[in-house]
């Protein structure tokens, strides 16, 4: 991962959070001005670093954490548009990586009683809730779309 | 990585599978601003590990689960 590398990931991040979805490397291309195969060659070692996360079978964008490119359990609303989420911390995380206040939609795994959540000023409106995480800290990337 | 209504729901959710680690909704906020604060930043380079595990570390999210290596 060098500096261009870098800014390929800066630009994806970008396109990412401007669009409200992710970005194709076509479109991440355009505006770097590389060919969609340097784009997709440039993620790849994005994702070997663990910056990214690419979808095995399709090389497309399936995570710029904390914005996951598929739907997931977590919508986030903030700054006026809206991303899913990778999971809860992401979802906090959404907020954090824009410096804005923001809503999380969701809903509880056990109950599946909906949550909505205000973050304001870094902190949560609801003090009750828990995080749960399941998979010990080392283990994260074995898996990451599991953790 | 999941938010629940309140620790009787994580371990009913678990339903008996070994657990990993619950903490406050309010750990979690500090986390996330803490790991993904600078992350749309220009300037931004990949955390070393050292700084991840330091972030845990400061929020109290200690011992063997929350060790990165």
């Amino acid at each position: 991962m060098d500096g261009r590398d870098l800014e390929l990931r800066r630009a994806t991040y970008a396109l990412f959070v401007r669009l409200g979805r992710a970005p194709s490397a076509a479109e991440v291309g355009v505006e770097v001005g590389l060919p969609e195969a340097d784009v997709h060659d440039g993620w790849g070692r994005l994702h070997d670093g663990h910056a990214l996360v690419l979808d095995p079978a399709t090389g497309a964008l399936r995570m710029a954490n904390p914005f996951s490119a598929v739907p997931t359990a977590y919508r986030v609303e903030a700054d006026g548009r809206s991303w899913y989420a990778n999971c809860a911390w992401d979802a906090f995380g959404i907020s954090a990586a824009l410096h804005v206040d923001g809503r999380i939609e969701t809903a509880c795994p056990d109950c599946g009683d909906p949550i909505l959540v205000e973050v304001r000023d870094e902190r949560s409106s609801d003090e009750s809730l828990v995080f749960h995480c399941l998979v010990p800290a080392a283990r994260w990337w074995e898996d990451i779309v599991f953790t | 990585m999941n938010l629940f209504r309140s620790e009787e729901h994580v371990e009913r959710w678990l339903a008996g599978r070994e657990p990993g680690a619950t903490t406050s909704v309010t750990t979690l906020c500090a986390l996330a601003h803490a790991w993904w604060g600078d992350r749309l930043s220009p300037e931004w380079v990949p955390h070393t590990g050292e700084q991840n595990q330091a972030i845990l570390d400061g929020l109290g999210l200690t011992g063997p689960f929350w060790a990165l290596r």
